[in-house]
């Protein structure tokens, strides 16, 4: 192992002990929990938890100046869909710069809306 | 005397050695640290479950994105892979088995796909007491050539006995209702910990790169994760 990246780990440590950070360096929030609930549960207060969970953690990684975990800011952008489009599509682009990897299920997804 | 318990000191070892080959990372999964292949993004399809548990595939599907996220890949999000695969008819793991890789590459943009076969959820009761076995078998293939880049295979047995109560009756129910699915959950947990530890940091990760010569992989577990899913 190297300095940088002996460096890397000890900083991950000190924000792991201040925001519970992963080892992967991400906050989590309440990610899975809600999740669980949603999938053996489903209804609109399950999801109104959800929608509340997804938005935490996107709002505690910016302010800790954490990376968004994969995922997050796409599904949040898919529970927007059927309210508020430009909310919608802001996040789907968040998704993109984030992670380039998304774009192309992004592209499927708002296509096949666009097209509905 | 002396010789004698050196003996067996050798011996002991070449039986350990005999039943068990060990492999670095990069060894067992060398695609991971070429240039070329490097895999970035991963779709996990809805876990196969062999198990009588019925809600066990929803369940453990629910708890893969985390782990193989902070590992460093790009996770393509579950809700929106099992809302897509159900319009396409595609309900269980069982079913995507088939599918060729160019599928979810055309579909998904993805590099890898990720297949999760439950060989174990189940509770054995010994009078007072009980214990939880999870056997999980992970199985990462490649989308541009179904070539598998990773897999692994791991179990965990967890005593999950209630406190004594004095009657014996008593603790018999208890044991039994304690056992719930709730309790499989942070079991199926350390499962995906187990494997995970395996599988090479991502290009997300900060030590991306740097795993190739840690890690004793288990050239049988990761043989066994296979032979599983081919079942």
């Amino acid at each position: 192992m190297n300095t940088k990246s002996l460096l890397l780990v000890l900083t991950l440590s000190v924000l792991g002990a201040c925001t519970n950070v992963s080892q992967g360096g991400y906050y989590w929030g309440a990610y899975s929990p809600t999740y669980f609930e949603m999938v053996k549960n489903p209804s609109e207060e399950t999801s109104s938890r959800r929608l509340e969970a997804l938005t935490d953690i996107i709002d505690t990684s910016i302010e800790k100046g954490l990376r968004v975990p994969p995922g997050v800011y796409a599904e949040r952008a898919m529970m927007y869909l059927e309210k508020d489009e430009t909310l919608a599509m802001a996040d789907f682009q968040a998704e993109i710069s984030s992670y380039p990897e998304a774009q192309p299920f992004i592209e499927r997804i708002v296509s096949r809306y666009t097209n509905q | 005397m002396k010789i004698f318990k050196r003996l067996g000191v050798v011996a002991c070892l070449f039986f350990i050695a005999s039943c068990e080959t060990l492999e670095t990372k990069q060894e067992a999964f060398p695609s991971f640290y070429d240039e070329n292949q490097n895999p970035v993004s991963m779709v996990i399809v809805p876990a196969i479950n062999e198990t009588a548990a019925a809600d066990a595939g929803q369940l453990v599907s629910a708890t893969l994105a985390q782990p193989f996220a902070d590992n460093g890949y790009y996770v393509v999000p579950l809700p929106i892979v099992t809302q897509i695969f159900q319009s396409e008819g595609i309900l269980d793991g069982q079913q995507a088995l088939g599918l060729p890789g160019e599928l979810f590459r055309n579909a998904f943009g993805a590099d890898t796909v990720l297949y999760v076969t439950i060989d174990q959820w189940e509770t054995n009761y010994i009078v007072l007491a009980a214990n939880v076995t999870v056997g999980m078998s992970y199985v990462l293939r490649s989308t541009a050539t179904d070539e598998v880049l990773w897999s692994y295979r791991a179990q965990q047995v967890v005593d999950t006995s209630a406190d004594s109560s004095g009657f014996i009756l008593a603790d018999i129910i208890m044991t039994a209702v304690q056992t719930a699915v709730t309790d499989y959950l942070p079991i199926a947990y350390q499962v995906n910990s187990m494997a995970v530890a395996t599988l090479p940091y991502g290009k997300y990760h900060p030590l991306v790169g740097t795993d190739g010569e840690t890690g004793v992989i288990s050239t049988r577990l990761k043989e066994e994760a296979i032979n599983e899913l081919s079942q």
